[in-house]
């Protein structure tokens, strides 16, 4: 288990919606300790995927449908906490993880029926480069529940520390591993 | 006389009458002794923790409830989308 007040830690943006959802385990718990000593880290690029998000459900979806997709996306972003923004430290370690990793490590996520296309699955790899950047420079462990993407980008900043300089590691905290 | 005291007091402070527990009130002219202050500075810095701690609990409450109602009553399939995970129908071959 990890310890709640030894953050402040960024939250992934899959991470976000994973602790958003929990209900019933510990996970709730753990997150309602966390808050008594930290507020939510989160970077500006998780505010862009889950907007995107929000905004395609909405265009997706049945008039009926809209209402609630809507109070959902307001309360998200009412919600109180801390995002981090792009700066240029952030930009310049971002660019370095994206020349080391230019592909993605993983194929494109399918389902029934559905598919992530290519360009997808290429931004939403520089998205998490982008994420990992962030942590690296706010000197955060970034919890993740991600762990095939996050786990090649501490790799590859561990095989060229020179690249990275005063930064790193990339320290990683898997959403089930926190209780 | 009242008038007097009034204008003693700090404009950001205000007298009044309060019923503590004993064993409260005990503890805390301990403490004033101890750390040769008035009963009242210690009895105002720990209601200050107090309403400080009921604050951030609220926020806290806040913060959670916000969360639940960004992510609940969506699918699977739907909260991929809100990770960044765009799912489209397979191009037909």
């Amino acid at each position: 288990m990890i310890d709640p007040a030894s953050g402040p830690f960024l939250f992934d943006t899959s991470a976000e919606s994973w602790l958003g959802r929990a209900e019933g385990s510990g996970a709730l718990e753990w997150m309602r300790e966390y808050l008594s000593h930290h507020e939510i880290h989160i970077s500006a690029v998780t505010v862009i995927e889950r907007v995107r998000g929000y905004s395609l459900l909405w265009r997706r979806a049945e008039e009926s449908k809209r209402v609630r997709i809507e109070a959902a996306r307001v309360a998200y972003l009412t919600k109180p906490g801390r995002i981090l923004p792009l700066d240029g430290a952030i930009a310049a370690v971002a660019g370095e993880i994206m020349a080391r990793l230019p592909e993605p490590p993983t194929a494109p996520r399918r389902s029934h029926r559905l598919t992530e296309s290519r360009p997808e699955r290429l931004a939403r790899w520089r998205f998490d480069g982008m994420i990992a950047a962030t942590a690296l420079v706010a000197r955060m462990p970034l919890i993740h529940n991600n762990a095939s993407d996050f786990e090649h980008i501490r790799g590859a900043i561990e095989r060229a520390p020179e690249r990275f300089p005063n930064l790193g590691p990339l320290e990683l905290i898997r959403c089930a591993s926190l209780v | 006389m009242s008038r007097g005291i009034h204008r003693s007091l700090s404009p950001r402070k205000r007298r009044t009458t309060l019923t503590l527990p004993a064993d409260s009130l005990n503890e805390a002219q301990r403490i004033a002794h101890a750390r040769n202050v008035g009963l009242s500075t210690v009895i105002a810095e720990a209601l200050s923790e107090g309403l400080r701690l009921q604050k951030a609990a609220e926020r806290r409450e806040e913060v959670l409830e916000s969360y639940k109602k960004a992510f609940s009553g969506f699918s699977d399939e739907e909260i991929s989308i809100l990770n960044g995970v765009i799912l489209e129908p397979a191009p037909r071959h």
